[in-house]
């Protein structure tokens, strides 16, 4: 009886107190309005999910990052919005540095209100497909015709299990930058689009000055394993996730002599220091540097601002060889968009989807100095002939690839796989392993991930 | 004496010398920030450091503000802030009188569930949590925010531990002059226990001033985020951003040093208990 | 709630008749009892048995006793509330999720101890279990003493004191990012690095030098000694506000007595700062399980993936969640980590209740 009594108060009291809060709740959607009444009605639209947006327009929501430093989002949706006035984009910023956790959080679940997301990475993109919230674009392809050999080769590279998931709309590859400064000082030929490995060694240690105070580093490697790790895979006999790594060997012994006779920078202190490698770069005191293509907009638009003085003289190649391989096989890193199987309209997702990834969007790419998922001659003519961008035509010419391999192929082991490679690489580099030891640390455990 | 008075005066330097070094050694951020936020982004992490820059660039405090809506997300931070401290504070002393100065049913249950999920990392709840508040139809507002960090189990915890210290004799005193549990939690409870509540209302402040993950996966809509999201933005992918980073770190460290500052007095003022317990 | 309601004489008498037997036969048996442990116990009952004939008179529904018992869950309520909906119901979740295989969109899978099981064999779990005890048993003792000798020293009637006691905060206010970088540059790998610097001129060999944050064998050190400078201030802002609870008089009684400093703080602050240290003890401990963005900044490197030799319980539970969408699995790592806290921390109110008789 007692009892009984004891846990109705309860109940009473919490009522009382849930009545509190639901008070605040309203004071709180109360406030909310007025807190955004100093902002555009776009923003106030935002606010409120299911808004109806103006003149019977439908909204189709799009989970992307960096709004703000990303030059090309604002033309694709004005071109985009111009062709279909009943459609209104709405882009929504998930932020760059967690943006694949954040969006696998949204999409957790079954209440998301996305239409079109961006995929940052591979296995980003394997765990949504393996969690189930991405819809297969296969049949939307073939109903459409969209020709999938424009992407050379890339989309097959990420099919699971003979399905396609993403289309990339931007790729991404890497190159040599160079500092022409430094050669010239050095009086020695600048790099060319036909090196093999040797010969960029030696290239390297060429330009080499290890005297304190006017130290000149021939070449750069940041702190990714990619920048090392992936030169082994380029001959087309490898693969990153094969579970055999000896491979790598002569070309962690070819880094790890250049580290030790100061040919580039110790890896430690790079790592410790988190010295970007666009930092790097603009000291004017590195003659080489291996990194994607996205770092020639950064390279344009700071020499222009003013804030790089050491590096205005430069200019970039393909990424040198093995011998005997064809020269322009390369990494390549893809940003691609997915439709989320709770859109609500998949066919007008869809619709976006295919114009983004296709050529009138790869035009508009080009044109703010992106490079689009789909290359050919025009495109690559768009990007060189952007200000900025150096006029010999060897960097014109390393535009052009032969052979593109993602950094990360998809594997329903990518992350863990990813864990490893790291780890090693990590350890080798910064001598905490000898290079056997880490790469039979490699095979073991990676042998032990697919073996599962 | 003369001997005690020299030892006495070389104690003194011996200390101020201590922390003086102590007081350095905890600066050295700052002035690293400080120095930061005036550099150029290529500059920021080059070794070995410059701590004063040769062209101080002042544009980095000036382009923060036209960059990203700083005013807008300064506003949200500081509501939610003031919101969640004012709602931690009063809940929290509420709760804590009940478990340190009242016998009930169900009390040490009660209590071990509180301190059981301080000892739960976030990461692991965060997912249903998050759903769970979807369902609510909180994602992307504020009052997700509020509700998650005002009923904090640490500031019932800590909140307890400062009453336990506090007499029960004067509780004791007060309700046979016939107040009612609530008058002396007023009366004397709060006002006794203002360094704890300072201490309290400092570390709440800082936590929600600075709480990172917790708006990046509720608050989506560009016009709702705060400061430490407007801060990240200025990490991109291919690039970023230190020396505005560092303005803006700069500037949002200011409230909170203020908050501090001003709720230094209370950590002077000792327990007005002389003549109930000696 | 209590308010009175009209008695009916007879419903009283009739309750009374039951009642009063009862207590006098409750009373007998209180005088007989020789063990004080019982008799305080049938003390009680008899207080209960008094207590409901009040209630038979007055004819109120509620007891005293449950009268209080309304009082303070009044009290409780709008914080437990909020609390128990918005965090423990999540956390009672998670620890279900534990015995389940779920990525949070295809349907769960009772997964019995499975994901248990598979924490033994994994090797990365192993080492963030190591790792992450290492951390604790090492900082745990020297923040506590640092944050206490700090609290006391900034107690002290010294000129400046508000000015230190605002920069010994400020490690743990300034912005993670500034603080790591900060640290990584006095403890850089290179040979120039200032720390290597003094060991190289104390007549270290070059090749000897350690690397700290990218060595295998120092990293856990220049954590734990990084996370000692950044929480010290943390903990000394609590022990500040401990140190003004302590009674002046107690002090000034002790110096007539001729107690010299360490007497003062041996016999008085400590034992005094009792509640203070066993508060700080828990969370302290608590958070260094939890331990997370510090060793990511310092040891993560620019691709943010630690290795094994630094690798903690929480980062594993992060990759384990939000990489792999391993939730199940995420959630048995963290119940293994609630378990070792909360068995310390029951150690811990065991030591203190032994303290207080």
């Amino acid at each position: 009886m007692k009892k009984r009594i004891v846990s109705l108060t309860l109940v009473a009291a919490m009522a009382g107190s849930l009545a509190a809060c639901g008070g605040n709740t309203t004071a709180e959607t109360t406030a909310a309005p007025a807190a955004d009444a100093g902002t555009t009605a776009e923003a106030a639209a935002e606010g409120t999910e299911e808004a109806a947006p103006a003149d019977g327009q439908t909204v189709l929501k799009w989970a992307m990052w960096d709004k703000d430093l990303t030059v090309y989002y604002q033309p694709l949706i004005d071109a985009y919005e111009a062709a279909h006035p009943e459609v209104k984009i709405e882009l929504v910023d998930l932020g760059s540095s967690d943006y694949q956790t954040v969006l696998a959080t949204q999409l957790t679940g079954s209440g998301s209100d996305f239409d079109v997301v961006t995929i940052k990475d591979v296995p980003g993109y394997t765990t949504l497909v393996n969690k189930g919230v991405l819809e297969p674009l296969d049949e939307y392809i073939s109903r459409d015709g969209v020709d999938l050999a424009a992407f050379k080769g890339l989309t097959d590279q990420v099919k699971v299990d003979d399905k396609l998931y993403e289309l990339p709309f931007r790729s991404d590859f890497w190159v040599m930058f160079y500092n022409k400064d430094i050669f010239d000082a050095a009086g020695v030929d600048y790099p060319t689009n036909d090196m093999t490995f040797e010969e960029y060694d030696a290239l390297a240690r060429s330009v080499t000055n290890t005297t304190p105070g006017e130290e000149v580093y021939g070449a750069h490697y940041h702190t990714w394993r990619s920048a090392i790790q992936l030169f082994g895979i380029l001959d087309g006999k490898n693969s990153i996730i094969g579970g055999n790594y000896d491979f790598l060997k002569p070309y962690y012994e070819l880094i790890l002599a250049e580290q030790e006779d100061g040919v580039c920078q110790d890896y430690a202190t790079l790592k410790t220091s988190n010295l970007h490698y666009s930092g790097a770069f603009s000291q004017g005191n590195v003659a080489m540097m291996n990194q994607g293509t996205w770092f020639i907009a950064t390279l344009i638009d700071k020499i222009k601002s003013g804030e790089y003085t050491e590096c205005t003289n430069w200019g970039m190649v393909k990424y040198p060889h093995a011998e005997g391989v064809e020269p322009g096989s390369t990494l390549a890193t893809i940003t691609a968009l997915a439709i989320p199987t709770t859109a609500k309209d998949k066919d007008m997702s869809w619709d976006f989807v295919k114009f983004v990834c296709g050529e009138e969007g790869a035009d508009i790419l080009a044109s703010t100095g992106t490079i689009p998922a789909i290359m050919n001659d025009d495109i690559a003519e768009m990007i060189s002939s952007i200000e900025g961008f150096p006029a010999d035509e060897g960097s014109k010419e390393a535009l052009q690839t032969a052979n593109l391999y993602l950094e990360m192929p998809v594997s329903p082991n990518s992350s863990e796989i990813e864990i490893v490679l790291n780890e090693a690489h990590d350890n080798i580099m910064i001598g905490n392993s000898t290079i056997d030891e880490g790469i039979a640390d490699m095979n073991e455990k990676i042998s032990a991930i697919l073996g599962q | 004496m003369k001997i005690k008075n020299t030892k006495t005066r070389a104690f003194r330097v011996i200390l101020y010398v201590v922390l003086i070094a102590l007081a350095l050694m905890m600066l050295v951020p700052f002035a690293w920030m400080l120095s930061a936020s005036f550099k150029l982004d290529k500059d920021v992490f080059i070794f070995p450091i410059q701590w004063i820059p040769e062209n101080p660039r002042w544009q980095n405090y000036v382009d923060i503000w036209n960059r990203i809506p700083l005013l807008k997300f300064v506003l949200n931070t500081v509501k939610l802030t003031l919101i969640v401290t004012f709602l931690q504070l009063l809940t929290s002393s509420f709760a804590a009188y009940a478990f340190s100065k009242l016998n009930f049913k169900g009390k040490n249950t009660l209590f071990l569930a509180y301190i059981a999920t301080i000892a739960v990392p976030w990461q692991v709840y965060m997912v249903p949590q998050f759903m769970m508040m979807r369902s609510f139809g909180l994602a992307d507002t504020h009052l997700a925010i509020i509700c998650l960090q005002a009923f904090s189990a640490f500031g019932v915890f800590m909140m307890k531990q400062f009453y336990e210290g506090i007499p029960t004799e004067l509780c004791e005193a007060a309700r046979i002059d016939g107040m009612s549990e609530y008058q002396i939690w007023y009366r004397i409870m709060l006002p006794l226990s203002k360094p704890a509540l300072s201490t309290l209302t400092i570390f709440t402040f800082v936590n929600t001033w600075n709480d990172f993950l917790g708006p990046l996966i509720y608050l989506t809509t560009e016009a709702k985020k705060t400061l430490q999201l407007g801060l990240r933005m200025f990490i991109s992918q291919f690039g970023s951003e230190y020396g505005l980073i560092m303005a803006a770190s700069v500037l949002s460290l200011i409230p909170v040093l203020i908050v501090f500052l001003s709720l230094q007095k209370y950590f002077v003022e000792g327990v007005a208990a002389s003549g109930v317990k000696g | 709630m209590g308010q009175k309601k009209s008695v009916d004489p007879a419903e009283v008498k009739r309750k009374l008749a039951v009642l009063e037997p009862q207590l006098e036969a409750m009373l007998q048996r209180f005088e007989e009892e020789q063990d004080p442990k019982k008799k305080l116990k049938l003390g009680k009952q008899a207080d209960r048995i008094r207590d409901r004939i009040r209630q038979a008179k007055t004819g109120e529904r509620f007891s005293r006793q449950t009268k209080r018992d309304i009082v303070a869950y009044s009290f409780i309520a709008p914080n437990f509330i909020g609390f128990a909906v918005f965090t423990l119901g999540p956390v009672i979740f998670a620890f279900i999720l534990a015995f389940l295989n779920w990525d949070g969109n295809n349907p769960m899978r009772f997964a019995g101890l499975e994901n248990f099981a598979m924490m033994i064999g994994n090797q990365r779990f192993l080492a963030s279990l190591k790792n992450t005890i290492v951390y604790c048993v090492a900082t745990v003792p020297i923040t506590l003493a640092a944050a206490l000798g700090l609290a006391v020293l900034l107690n002290q009637k010294i000129k400046g004191r508000n000015f230190f006691r605002t920069v010994s905060f400020f490690p743990y206010v300034a912005s993670l990012v500034a603080v790591a970088a900060v640290w990584n540059m006095l403890f850089s790998p290179a040979k120039s690095g200032p720390i290597n610097m003094i060991l190289y001129n104390l007549g270290m060999a070059a090749k000897d030098l350690p690397k700290w944050s990218a060595d295998k064998d120092w990293v856990m050190f220049t954590i734990v000694f990084f996370s000692v400078w950044k929480n010290m201030g943390y903990y000394m802002v609590i022990y500040l506000a401990g140190l003004q609870g302590i009674n002046s008089e107690l002090y000034e009684a002790c110096s007539l007595d001729g107690a010299n400093a360490w007497q003062r703080f041996r016999y008085i602050t400590w034992p005094q700062l009792q509640p203070t240290t066993f508060f700080v003890t828990i969370i302290l401990t608590i958070n260094c399980f939890k331990v997370y963005d510090i060793v990511y900044m310092l040891a993560g490197g620019s691709n943010g993936v630690l290795n094994e030799s630094a690798i903690v319980l929480v980062y594993h539970i992060y990759e384990e969640a939000f990489r792999n969408w391993n939730l199940g699995y995420a959630s048995a790592v963290a119940m293994v980590l609630f378990l070792i806290v909360l068995a310390i921390t029951l150690v811990q109110f065991r030591g203190e209740k032994k303290y207080a008789n």
